[in-house]
């Protein structure tokens, strides 16, 4: 059997992650247009970077840093940058049903909340959302575990408060009761 | 809200796919990005540093002999050879960086690569009107062999540097009055938010973010 070569190996990894290029990515930018640039500079950099990959850490812990990092960046320059030609036309992430994934209220609640965040604790949010254990964020971040459970009790605590009649908002029963769920087991 | 983010990631399952029929076409290599226009960039500048350094050099060999012509060269080149070394350094820290590191590493790595760049763009536009006088003598002589002294008198020179003075007084003056109102053109952006102290501020104010996020409080 023949080893894959490293594009290859690459792509092959990046389809099986594809969804935190999605995640965070839409954790950063509302617009689709900016989504589909950050997607293609997070696709670029993980490239430049996977010859550095070290095979004894998991690829997804690798690629959280990564995919947060250029994230952070794009965000910060946003205001500031230059509208540059972006040479690839077509999209690399290609979602069937564009809007489909964030259809229910619930979500899109849940990026509002997620988009109050600061881009340091927004990353946070990112990461325990996705089930990552404090040590693997602490990691990834650089930060102490201690810190990061700090971190996620405080946000925890800050949403509860900000946020807990957000979806009684409407004035509507009905709505009410579909947003108490998820945002009383915040 | 757990629960919600699982519903989420389940319906990106479903929906999302990696268009990777355009990756291998395209070839990842030449996929642009940011960090590349920032590296060729520098080394342009490096490159046009290099290119003055060698001019210079020819230029102040040529006329070590005549200090009036010395002086100006000398100093030109000293500028020169600070800004090569600042592109090297530039060119080194951006090459050092790893992705792969963690967050707050690299976006302060980031931020202090920004920080000089701003203080850089800010000094050259400083520096500007005293470099404008010896780069007038230096070129003139060193291209067309025209001596700017016997052209230009002396008055005419100290009157440039003053109104030249005079121009970057208005510049801070007009960039840290009416800042808001400049953000257009984004290179005029970048040089009044580098004047007025903006672009410094938030990257500082942004380290202090990045340091307080490390403190357990």
């Amino acid at each position: 059997m023949t080893a894959l070569d490293p594009q290859d190996r690459f792509l092959t990894l990046l389809e099986e992650h594809d969804k935190i290029l999605y995640k965070v990515a839409s954790s950063y930018c509302r617009n689709p247009e900016d989504r589909r640039d950050l997607i293609q500079e997070i696709v670029v950099q993980l490239w430049r970077s996977f010859g550095k990959f070290d095979d004894s850490y998991r690829f997804s812990t690798w690629m959280y840093r990564i995919a947060i990092n250029v994230a952070i960046s794009f965000y910060r320059s946003q205001s500031r940058r230059t509208r540059d030609t972006v040479p690839v036309e077509e999209s690399i992430l290609e979602i069937a049903d564009p809007g489909a994934a964030e259809t229910s209220d619930d979500i899109r609640l849940l990026h509002h909340f997620i988009g109050q965040l600061d881009e340091l604790n927004r990353a946070l949010m990112i990461l325990y959302l996705d089930g990552n254990s404090y040590d693997t964020i602490a990691e990834i971040l650089g930060i102490s575990t201690t810190n990061v459970a700090t971190k996620i009790s405080r946000i925890k605590e800050r949403l509860r408060r900000d946020f807990a009649g957000g979806g009684r908002m409407k004035g509507n029963d009905h709505g009410a009761a579909r947003h108490e769920g998820p945002l009383e087991r915040i | 809200m757990k629960d919600r983010w699982n519903e989420y990631d389940r319906k990106l399952d479903a929906s999302l796919r990696l268009n990777t029929r355009v990756l291998r076409e395209f070839g990842l290599n030449r996929v642009d990005s940011s960090l590349r226009r920032l590296t060729r960039l520098i080394v342009f500048e490096l490159l046009m540093g290099l290119l003055a350094a060698v001019m210079l050099g020819s230029f102040i060999a040529d006329h070590l002999g005549e200090m009036r012509f010395l002086a100006p060269a000398v100093a030109l080149d000293l500028f020169v050879i600070y800004f090569i070394g600042w592109s090297i350094r530039q060119w080194m820290a951006l090459n050092s960086l790893d992705y792969g590191e963690s967050v707050v590493e690299i976006q302060r790595k980031l931020e202090l690569l920004r920080i000089d760049r701003i203080r850089m763009t800010k000094w050259v536009f400083l520096l500007s009107p005293l470099l404008w006088i010896p780069l007038l003598i230096v070129s003139v002589e060193g291209l067309l062999g025209l001596d700017v002294y016997a052209i230009l008198d002396t008055a005419w020179l100290v009157s440039n540097l003053v109104f030249g003075l005079a121009v970057i007084a208005l510049a801070l003056w007009v960039s840290r009055r009416y800042a808001d109102r400049m953000q257009g053109s984004p290179l005029v952006r970048s040089l009044v938010n580098a004047l007025a102290d903006r672009s410094l501020n938030d990257a500082t104010g942004f380290l202090g973010t990045l340091s307080n996020f490390e403190k357990v409080a």
